[in-house]
């Protein structure tokens, strides 16, 4: 495979609603990871978009999307109904052919104008589980709900997870959850939500898009000082049918990771898309990341939650902590679908 | 969601389920939006005419796509409600469910004097259909002032004045080329 380096990234602050369209939030992401890449708009060479139309609540809102892009003349282009970090995936392939040698990729979503409680079911089992009204908080619980009683995972611990993500997301510019106080004691105090989910183990409902510019080897090198090298990615998926699944677990984490070549060094940072703080112990072990792994410096999903660009986050996150703070290797995580039902694994390297 | 009220058939096996799903959605207007919308109420037509290439976006998208560049309220230009028929559709209505319209009616495309701006999917009216030509030259018909409503302005209703003009009417000016419009595309 050829050697493909991000050169650029960008993100937008997540919000709980913005009053901004999605093309209008997105035209200064697109244009700072552009220009923080050095490279001029008309020399990208394929474009690939992720964002969700059942979000937006509106039919090919995702061409409205290509207005932040500069899309006149034609240009040529292309659009994943998942995260933006599968639309990175299609990009990175179509980089292999040779024939281009930049392409960006961005990913956006509102998730504030419908209620995901509503939407989510709609992609779950017709007949079985969306007339339940199977919604992510109730599976999710029941994911951690197996955990517990497997005892791979305390609610103590989910608990530490929630805090620590909070504390980094107090330090991260682009975070929606900010507030890293409180004690572990007190959180276990409160309510649950949906047991054995608190509060504090579930993400916050977010606006907000990111961009990735991709460029092949001699273009990085040209265009970049430090470019940050994708070294692997891959991407698995598990049935549709939760329930035909040992929740506990994340085979597909667990393929992707040993495809991308996770274990071949060691990880300084791991960005994973832990949407609830159980998953990612759950994620953690799929992946092997040892104790000395820093974890989502960034707070992670659960600190800002913006569908379809927090899985594209997660991989800008990790360039960022190689290229801005001296990790040397990392790992980004993306996932779509219910309880980690599709994973991709991208692993990063500074040199 | 509501479940299906009709009678099962007790003695005979489950073959079919009807599930009803409805999704709602309440977006914010964005603040170029809500800007054209308050105008609109003053009779006003407004939009951004891009500093670059001087193209003019109605309603205000807060950028050009053309040239990439973002507009702000000092690229807001005041637009006449008048001017020329630059295509249309002839829809004739299929009874299908929820379908209002009974008899053919036209949907046009109108271009504003004095610039590009064009507000498509508009209605004419006081003009049989079998009039309605390229080039024809048309006046806003705005609702009375204290009937005007924008509620259904969304961020999505690019160059929509419904709730505020009733339609486009006839000026009964001659008629500009139809080689002037055809052939073009609008943005």
């Amino acid at each position: 495979m050829a050697d493909i380096a991000i050169v650029g990234y960008a993100q937008s602050p997540s919000w709980r609603q913005s009053e901004l369209t999605e093309p209008q939030f997105l035209f200064p992401v697109i244009s700072e990871a552009i220009q923080q890449a050095h490279v001029e708009r008309r020399d990208i060479g394929f474009t690939c978009a992720g964002s969700c139309d059942y979000l937006s609540g509106q039919t090919f809102a995702f061409v409205m999307n290509l207005e932040a892009v500069g899309a006149w003349p034609p240009i040529s282009e292309s659009h994943v109904e998942m995260d933006g970090a599968w639309a990175l995936y299609e990009a990175w392939v179509r980089l292999q052919h040779g024939d281009i040698d930049l392409a960006l990729v961005f990913g956006s979503g509102k998730s504030s104008p419908g209620l995901p409680s509503e939407i989510y079911p709609l992609q779950l089992d017709p007949y079985t589980l969306t007339p339940l009204g199977a919604d992510p908080v109730s599976l999710a619980a029941l994911q951690a709900r197996a955990m517990l009683d497997k005892g791979t995972i305390t609610e103590r611990e989910m608990a530490e997870i929630a805090l620590r993500s909070r504390q980094h997301g107090a330090t991260n510019p682009y975070a929606q959850v900010k507030d890293g106080r409180g004690d572990v004691d007190a959180m276990l105090a409160e309510p649950y939500v949906t047991a054995p989910l608190r509060r504090h183990d579930l993400p916050p409902i977010s606006d907000g898009a990111s961009a990735v510019v991709l460029a092949t080897a001699d273009k990085a090198r040209a265009v970049c000082d430090r470019p940050v090298w994708i070294r692997g990615i891959d991407h698995r998926i598990e049935p549709h049918q939760p329930g035909m699944r040992d929740l506990t677990e994340s085979l597909s984490t667990r393929q992707a990771g040993n495809h991308a070549g996770v274990a071949d060094r060691p990880v300084d940072v791991a960005e994973l898309s832990a949407t609830f703080s159980h998953q990612e112990k759950l994620l953690r072990e799929a992946l092997g990341l040892g104790d000395r792994v820093e974890i989502n410096p960034s707070g992670g999903a659960l600190c800002a939650n913006p569908v379809m660009a927090v899985g594209l986050a997660r991989i800008a996150e990790a360039a960022r902590a190689i290229r801005e703070r001296g990790a040397t290797r990392a790992v980004a995580h993306a996932t779509s679908g219910q309880c980690l039902q599709q994973n991709l694994v991208c692993v990063l390297e500074g040199a | 969601m509501t479940p299906d009220t009709a009678e099962p058939d007790a003695d005979g096996p489950v073959t079919m389920m009807d599930y009803f799903m409805q999704l709602e959605y309440h977006e914010l207007l964005c603040p170029v939006v809500r800007r054209y919308a308050e105008q609109l109420l003053d009779g006003k037509l407004i939009g951004h005419k891009c500093p670059s290439c001087g193209l003019v976006y109605l309603p205000p998208r807060g950028y050009c796509p053309i040239c990439v560049v973002e507009t702000t309220d000092a690229d807001e230009i005041e637009l006449a409600d008048h001017g020329t028929v630059t295509n249309y559709t002839v829809v004739t209505p299929v009874q299908y469910y929820g379908q209002e319209e009974t008899e053919p009616f036209v949907r046009a495309s109108v271009q504003l004097d004095g610039g590009n701006a064009t507000m498509n999917l508009q209605d004419l009216v006081d003009v049989p259909v079998d009039e309605v030509r390229v080039g024809m030259r048309v006046a806003a018909v705005w609702k009375p002032k204290a009937e005007r409503d924008v509620s259904e302005i969304s961020n999505r209703s690019w160059g929509s004045a419904e709730g505020c003009i009733d339609g486009w009417k006839p000026t009964g000016e001659p008629d500009l080329p139809a080689e002037q419009f055809l052939g073009k595309a609008a943005f």
